[in-house]
């Protein structure tokens, strides 16, 4: 009987239902896509920040201190440390492997640059007057670095540094090619493709072949840039690097991630390095790379941070805001549903139904209702996330069963809510003056 | 309705009082719909407007974006090229809290502690700053910081402070040829860049230092704005300055265009499927509370009403309950986003004359729109109503 009645009651008005209904799943529509969007934001946009570079840099500990100006260091060459490249691999074995991203060591060396000139008189290339001082930095370009486990990991400037934009192509690695900057190629006239020699005060020069002009906006575009490995012949340091770039996905750093780890407990330093804060991260680096000093670059790193937790409030107040909404719209909407049955209640009423049946039938009611428009709208919501993740991320949220739980709980929690006011008015009722219209 | 003898219209408002006062609970559902859609319009639009305005200034957290510098000449001796002082005035100032600008003048020197023999090779880097330009949360690095000496305060760099074994407070000779100066540590800086091989002074100290009066190396500028607006301002300030470089700091120019455009489309997509959702859902509920206003349109054209007339009512009525729980919903929308703004940017958010009629206006809209189900009404036939048949 009861559920012929509630069937009863949908067969019979479908049309007031199946609004009542759409309510429900727009509403809940909204706040499933809402929801979804602002629970994949964080990781999205954390990606997104890693187009700002590198936010964590390498340094070997017993460094002497480096003079740098626009660019240029001005130590004597044999000054300083270096560290071994061959530890590098490391940096994907710790616990943090998967948060590290990309990285790309750094060799610099003062070099003498010059084309070679085609003399007419002696119908041969000549050496012409050196260009002067520039820099070459050594690097990796598209660099496979193999793992302790086998595996090979693909890494290098173009990870590091994505908004260097190169006219030509990036040079190979080991295959005696370089990039050039663009105002040491307007300098020098240099072209894509010519040969470039290239001669430190110590060592013999040679020629790299010239692949692309890469623009950097940064004191790189006064350079000439090649692989690692040809830099450390020149520095006769074979195996080693000075720098390290690192891009890694952290965690904004909130105050307690701020905190000295040696002033903590066991039981907050677990937790502190169990979060992908950039300095838990820089600090399990340092465990790996012995005699180096893993910096935390404070601009990109606390910028990040800073602007990553607004834009994430941000989403998270909107989202609040839709859910507000649909909340306040499907609650309004089940009351009136309510409200206009007031004569069926009475009906109901007059034929010896107590209040709790009553009740008990519309709440069962507006609980299918809830279930059916609740489910229809996480659908909905799923498409639209995708729509917009697609659309903003090029990559869609995955589908949640926390946000299912929360919509379908949200949903019923409403429906009732929203019911329960006029449920309750309804309840005093004297059957006698509704059924007269009264 | 201008048209109607005053009688008539006395007796359209008394009946659309009398509809509006029949039920409260109805009335009262209804302007809660209402006013909860307008309210998180009026929100939403206002926060907004704001929000994006305000992200570009987040922005400038990274630091300075646009860099003047020396062109590179044919000789390559970086050190040597300098910028006259003057090209500083030329840039414009930047609003205060909205970014800045500083120049700066790079010197390499012997730092020498006091009472030591020992001296070491340094960067020194001489700035004047106008608002936060190098590093807008400089002041979060700092290790540690000293009374302030206002004439000769150096920051000095972790690494510059470790191996010169130095403190806050202490002193500093720098000398660089045959001249020499002396600074007083006010704060260790831990940027993790170059900074921390550095010694800054003020820009007059760095001169000095360098036998260079009215020179600088380089100016940093931070400039607030969309990635447009950044475009333009380095376009304006090659024209003002043509002997120098005028370059957008790639890293962080492409960076922050990249990520803004990614955040405000985030924010306008969100924005408009919650408004648009808002509305549709006010809408369906709006719908079926009007619906049961069948017996009213059956009373009224069984005694007489024209189809028209009994329709305007009932949009009347629609367009009031629209416009009162618009102008109370978008009022506490505007307070609403005004709290918001605080909660998320620490800055209250500017409220919008604007936003408020049209949030009002999009509820009234949204109101008449879900009445007009009404008009399916106009078949109807009084009798089979009363019988309780349609």
């Amino acid at each position: 009987m009861f559920l012929r009645l509630v069937a009863d009651s949908f067969g019979r008005r479908p049309r007031h239902k199946l609004l009542t209904g759409a309510a429900l799943a727009l509403g809940m529509g909204v706040a499933t896509a809402a929801l979804s969007v602002s629970l994949d934001v964080g990781d999205r946009l954390a990606k997104e920040f890693r187009g700002l570079g590198a936010n964590l840099l390498v340094t070997p500990q017993a460094d002497s201190l480096p003079l740098e100006i626009g660019g240029v260091d001005y130590r004597p060459v044999n000054a300083g440390a270096y560290l071994p490249e061959a530890d590098l691999p490391k940096l994907k074995t710790i616990f943090w492997r998967n948060n590290v991203i990309a990285f790309s060591p750094v060799l610099e060396v003062r070099v003498a640059s010059w084309t070679p000139q085609y003399s007419p008189a002696s119908a041969t290339f000549v050496k012409p007057a050196t260009n002067g001082d520039s820099v070459l930095i050594g690097t990796w370009s598209n660099h496979s670095v193999s793992l302790p486990d086998g595996r090979g990991f693909l890494t290098g400037l173009e990870q590091t540094s994505p908004w260097w934009r190169v006219e030509g192509s990036w040079f190979q690695d080991g295959a005696g090619e370089c990039i050039v900057g663009k105002a040491f190629a307007e300098r020098n006239g240099v072209i894509v493709g010519s040969p470039l020699y290239l001669a430190t005060s110590s060592s013999e020069g040679r020629s790299l072949k010239v692949t692309g002009i890469f623009t950097s906006g940064g004191s790189e575009d006064k350079a000439v840039v090649t692989s690692l490995s040809i830099v450390q012949q020149y520095v006769g340091k074979p195996g080693q690097y000075r720098k390290l770039y690192v891009s890694a996905l952290t965690k904004p750093e909130d105050d307690f991630g701020r905190r000295n780890p040696k002033t903590m407990t066991p039981a907050e330093f677990e937790r502190w390095s169990c979060s992908p804060y950039v300095s838990s991260i820089a600090y399990s680096m340092e465990q790996v790379l012995p005699g180096a000093d893993v910096r935390v670059v404070r601009r990109v790193a606390e910028g990040e941070g800073q602007i990553l937790t607004r834009v994430r409030m941000l989403l998270w107040l909107v989202t609040g805001a839709a859910l507000l909404a649909a909340a306040l719209a499907v609650g309004a909407s089940s009351a009136a549903s309510v409200i206009e049955r007031r004569t069926e209640i009475g009906l109901m009423k007059a034929l010896g139904a107590g209040s709790g049946t009553v009740g008990f039938l519309l709440a069962a009611e507006q609980l299918l209702l809830a279930f059916v428009g609740g489910g229809a709208g996480y659908a909905l919501g799923i498409i639209l996330a995708r729509l917009l993740g697609e659309r903003i991320f090029g990559a869609a949220p995955q589908p949640s069963l926390i946000v299912f739980l929360v919509i379908i709980a949200l949903g019923t929690g409403v429906t009732l809510l929203g019911s329960a006011i006029p449920l309750r008015r309804a309840s005093r009722y004297e059957p006698a003056p509704i059924l007269r219209g009264e | 309705m201008a048209a109607l003898p005053s009688g008539n219209r006395a007796m359209f408002w008394r009946i659309i009082r009398r509809l509006l006062g029949a039920n409260r609970g109805r009335l009262f559902v209804m302007l809660l719909a209402l006013g909860a859609g307008a309210a998180v319009t009026a929100a939403l639009l206002n926060l907004q407007v704001d929000a994006k305005r305000r992200l570009t200034t987040e922005f400038r957290a990274l630091g300075a974006n646009v860099i003047v510098a020396p062109r590179a000449t044919s000789d390559t001796a970086a050190r040597g090229e300098t910028l006259p002082e003057s090209d500083y005035q030329l840039v414009p100032s930047i609003p205060i809290n909205m970014g800045g600008k500083a120049a700066s003048l790079f010197v390499l020197a012997e730092a020498k502690s006091f009472g030591s023999a020992r001296s070491i090779p340094a960067v020194v880097v001489g700035t004047r700053e106008e608002g936060d330009a190098a590093n807008r949360i400089r002041f979060s690095w700092q290790l540690s910081a000293s009374v302030s000496h206002t004439e000769s305060n150096c920051w000095i760099g972790r690494n510059v402070a470790s191996q010169l074994r130095v403190n806050t407070g202490e002193r500093v000779f720098l000398k660089a040829a045959e001249r020499e100066e002396t600074c007083h540590i006010w704060a260790i800086v831990d940027s993790g860049e170059a900074e921390d091989n550095q010694i800054e002074v003020n820009l007059e100290s760095a001169q000095r230092l360098a036998g260079l009066p009215g020179r600088i190396s380089l100016i940093q500028v931070s400039v607030p704005g969309t990635p447009k607006t950044v475009q333009r301002y380095i376009d304006d300030l090659q024209k003002q300055i043509p002997a120098a470089d005028v370059h957008g700091i790639r890293q962080f120019t492409e960076g922050e265009a990249k990520i803004y455009n990614r955040i405000s489309g985030l924010l306008t997509a969100t924005i408009g499927i919650v408004l648009l959702l808002t509305a549709l859902c006010v809408m369906a509920a709006m719908t079926n509370v009007a619906m049961e206003r069948k017996m009213d349109v059956g009373l009224m054209k069984a005694i007489g009403g024209s189809i028209r007339r009994v329709l305007r009512l009932f949009l009347a009525e629609a367009a009031l309950l629209g416009l009162a729980g618009g102008m109370i919903g978008a009022a506490a929308g505007i307070f609403l986003s005004i709290g918001l703004g605080k909660a998320v940017f620490g800055v209250a958010a500017r409220p919008r004359l604007i936003v408020y009629p049209v949030a009002v206006a999009l509820t009234v809209t949204v109101a008449i729109i879900s009445a007009y189900p009404l008009r399916r009404l106009a078949g109807i036939r009084p009798a089979s109503v009363f019988r309780g048949e349609a």
